[in-house]
């Protein structure tokens, strides 16, 4: 990735769009869209120094929403070009509001308010189309409750959680925990503001705010000769204060005491083909789901050597030179079960504990099994741009929505001079994206070094 | 008639791409729609099979 920004033949156009391809192979002009990023590229030095100051919080996606991030940011810590951008839909400048704490912070004097979007046009032989894919939302299958349950996630979000930089630093600690505990801290906020209130009462009257309470509801209050002022002004106050104080302060408490039995999530769960392999949604299998199930079931044992793991699919494709060895090391060394099944379906319990109902169709039994987390295999779509995409580069796309080759030529898009790689030609693993991509890259010259460019056949 | 080749996706298979390009001494613009190039693979903590980090 480093390498791509210190090139000398790679121009990089980060946060920059495609709008227009005309001409023909060999001679394409193509207009790009360069977002206006608000700060310039050429000054900043990507130190972050504006991104500390930044009042505004923003969900993080590149966490998958489960950190947050502020309103100016570079999308992730190593990101390259490191280069931070303004989100200018949350900006307080750019929606109106009084701010610019970045722009005063900044000692490079990068950020520019008034930045515009420019057009660039560039004269170019080939294309490679390597757009990728999106992640299928699993709340299209209303079986396994992914946006009512807490603790049932994807593994893109399990990615993150494993992550030393991602959200928990590592740990698994589980997203209902995670709620409570920001509960918690919002309620503490809280608490320590009502305290500070009631602690002036306190201090002027001389005693706790629970005895007084307790008088002032019983009407047996029986203050000092020279309070009696004071306190008869004061106590409708006080006890209203105290009434919000309570408010806050018991749930608090009965959420600290639960908070207390919070462990990391041991007992895991990863459902293959969710949304793949079902003919509601996409019938192809995904390629390499299973394979990243396995793989993130064992990096969680490694973080933890006493989480299990139970792997439910139709079956295990572990095709491929090694995979078979690397599920068989799986069972064999990283607590992991595969089990033959279909979940029908996800409800929980009171622990919000994620409880799965399935058919273990070897024994040809119903069973219900409560999990700790659960891991959504989700399948490999299009990303949902594709259709524009396509119209702008008029290219096709096919009946799933990727853009549309021919099998003895699987680079070649419908239009002479356009190549496409990755997932953006059909679902594939990294090793798979890496070669396609090499390949595109040698019909890519072979286009731009041959007038008539002829399919490879 | 232009040797320059444009690259949209900056994930891995774009960079795979545009770093094989660059190699072969061709000029390469790669266009991201994000705010830094490294796609759904700069999200994976470990990639498969040998389990090393994915940045």
């Amino acid at each position: 990735m480093l390498d791509v920004g210190r090139h000398p033949n790679i121009t990089l156009l980060a946060y920059s769009e495609l709008e227009k391809l005309a001409g023909e192979a060999g001679n394409f002009t193509a207009t790009i869209r360069r977002k206006a990023r608000f700060v310039e590229e050429d000054k900043c030095t990507g130190c972050g120094a504006c991104a500390e100051v930044c009042p505004t919080s923003v969900l993080d996606l590149y966490n998958e929403g489960h950190a947050e991030r502020k309103a100016i940011y570079s999308w992730f810590a190593q990101g390259i070009p490191s280069t931070h951008a303004i989100d200018p839909d949350h900006c307080r400048v750019l929606t109106g509001k009084k701010c610019g704490i970045c722009q005063k912070k900044c000692e490079a004097g990068a950020i520019n308010f008034d930045q515009k979007d420019s057009i660039l046009e560039l004269l170019v032989g080939a294309v490679i189309v390597a757009t990728g894919y999106d992640v299928f939302d699993p709340s299209k299958l209303p079986e396994y409750r992914y946006t009512s349950l807490d603790n049932v996630i994807t593994a893109m979000e399990f990615e993150r959680f494993l992550s030393a930089s991602g959200p928990t630093e590592g740990h698994l600690d589980r997203p209902s925990d995670r709620k409570v505990k920001a509960i918690i801290a919002q309620l503490e906020k809280k608490v320590k503001k009502s305290c500070k209130a009631l602690d002036r009462f306190e201090k002027n009257h001389g005693t706790s705010s629970e005895q007084f309470y307790t008088a002032y509801t019983q009407d047996s209050l029986n203050p000092g000769e020279d309070q009696i002022k004071d306190l008869v002004k004061d106590q409708d106050k006080w006890a209203k204060k105290y009434e919000a104080h309570l408010e806050n302060a018991i749930p608090l408490e009965a959420l600290k005491e639960k908070a207390k039995k919070f462990t990391t999530a041991k007992k895991l769960a990863f459902i293959q083909c969710v949304g793949s392999r079902d003919l509601r949604f996409y019938p192809f299998c995904s390629g390499f789901c299973c394979m990243h199930s396995i793989k993130e079931a064992i990096i969680a044992h490694e973080h933890d050597n006493d989480t299990h793991s139970v792997i439910f699919g139709m079956d295990i494709r572990a095709v491929g030179k090694g995979f078979e060895e690397y599920k068989i090391r799986g069972g064999n060394n990283s607590n992991i079960v595969y089990k033959r099944s279909r979940v029908a379906e996800i409800t929980k319990n009171a622990d919000e504990c994620p409880v799965l109902i399935y058919e273990d169709t070897l024994e040809q039994k119903v069973k219900k099994e409560t999990f700790d987390l659960v891991v959504l295999a989700t399948a490999c779509a299009p990303v949902k741009s594709t259709g524009k995409i396509a119209d702008i580069l008029s290219i096709d796309i096919d009946q799933y929505g990727f853009f549309k080759t021919e099998p003895a030529n699987p680079l070649d898009t419908t239009r002479q001079g356009i190549f496409v790689c990755g997932c953006a030609h059909s679902p594939m693993d990294i090793p798979e994206s890496v070669a396609q991509a090499s390949s595109a890259a040698a019909r890519a010259v072979q286009a731009v070094m041959k007038k008539n460019d002829k399919k490879a056949s | 008639m232009t040797k320059d080749i444009l690259v949209l996706g900056g994930g891995i298979a774009g960079i795979q791409s545009s770093l094989d390009l660059a190699e072969m001494g061709f000029k390469v613009h790669l266009v991201e729609t994000l705010a830094s190039i490294g796609g759904k693979m700069a999200q994976l903590d470990k990639t498969f099979p040998t389990n090393d980090c994915a940045i």
